[in-house]
């Protein structure tokens, strides 16, 4: 058993490489905590992770995905996104869809991310493999991040209002705001570009 | 998904799990089916397949069949599915025609 600490935050592709390579190393993934993962020993490359972002969908199907993931023969573990150590919370997701608008503590908050582990069979593993999925997969990750940025950009203009100077209220929110519209740019050219390939071709 | 029933192309993706749900079958069957069919050309995620498999639940081209027990779901496609199945052949021969006249049958 080795346990390790890191954070990677909204870089779910950090996170995923850094579990490959940990697999590759031979350490398998067997807990995740909100900032600790632990480890078993396994033959090096016997499994692959993928991450998922399942945030802004509703408890229940999120359980039902990662039932149907696990039907297929996979392993799901359930991953924070933020860290964010109160229990008893009630968050206001706007970029969720329908009853996945309410995240929960306990419940579907802090279980933002899957990480899906599956055998390794030589081939490359992912999750998300037509088009018109990705386009949707990158839809909801811009979306979040956009909500945010919108959000910080909104508590800027306010502060500005109020203080009727640029006070470090408006500056820190501006930044705010700027540093999370950088993820949620990358998403939406991720996007469009599966946007315009599915109208072309499928795969 | 873009697929509709008035007349509109299936998706590749959409066709083979239909094809695949003519005899019912868990995801990893639809994986299998679709991998070995198209001979490894054509690999679905999990992802994807899910929310596909849940598109056409709601179109009511396929349904879950009901074991009474296990939790392990399998799918069979409905008379609806088979229809559409069946038009999506149609198309495809028609189209296959269309490009004989115009490439010619002989592909060297």
């Amino acid at each position: 058993m080795k346990k390790y600490y890191r954070f990677f935050g909204g870089f779910l592709k950090a996170q995923e490489k850094w579990l490959n390579q940990m697999a590759e190393k031979g350490y398998r993934l067997d807990r995740t905590g909100k900032l600790s993962y632990e480890f078993t020993k396994c033959k090096p490359g016997e499994y692959q992770y993928c991450i998922d972002f399942v945030a802004g969908q509703s408890d229940q199907k999120v359980k039902d995905y990662k039932a149907f993931l696990e039907e297929l023969g996979y392993q799901v573990f359930y991953k924070n996104i933020n860290l964010n150590l109160s229990v008893g919370k009630v968050r206001w997701r706007p970029y969720g869809k329908g009853t996945g608008q309410i995240a929960v503590n306990p419940g579907n908050y802090n279980k933002e991310l899957l990480i899906v582990e599956k055998k390794n069979d030589g081939r490359c593993f992912e999750l998300h493999t037509t088009n018109e999925d990705r386009v949707l997969y990158y839809k909801a990750l811009r979306n979040a991040r956009l909500t945010v940025a919108v959000l910080f950009l909104i508590f800027s203009i306010i502060s500005f209002i109020q203080a009727q100077s640029f006070s470090k209220g408006v500056i820190g929110f501006g930044l705010l705001a700027i540093l999370l519209l950088i993820p949620a740019f990358l998403y939406q050219t991720q996007m469009l570009y599966f946007s315009k390939k599915s109208s072309i071709e499928e795969e | 998904m873009r697929d509709n029933v008035k007349g509109g192309a299936l998706t590749e993706v959409t066709f083979f799990i239909l094809l695949a749900l003519y005899e019912k079958m868990h995801g990893y069957g639809i994986m299998q089916f679709v991998e070995e069919k198209t001979g490894g050309r054509l690999i679905l995620g999990a992802g994807s397949l899910y929310g596909a498999l849940n598109n056409l639940q709601e179109k009511g081209w396929i349904s879950p069949v009901d074991d009474g027990k296990g939790r392990k779901k399998e799918y069979i496609i409905t008379e609806l599915g088979r229809e559409v199945a069946k038009a999506e052949l149609l198309r495809m021969k028609e189209l296959v025609i269309t490009a004989e006249q115009i490439i010619g049958g002989d592909l060297e």
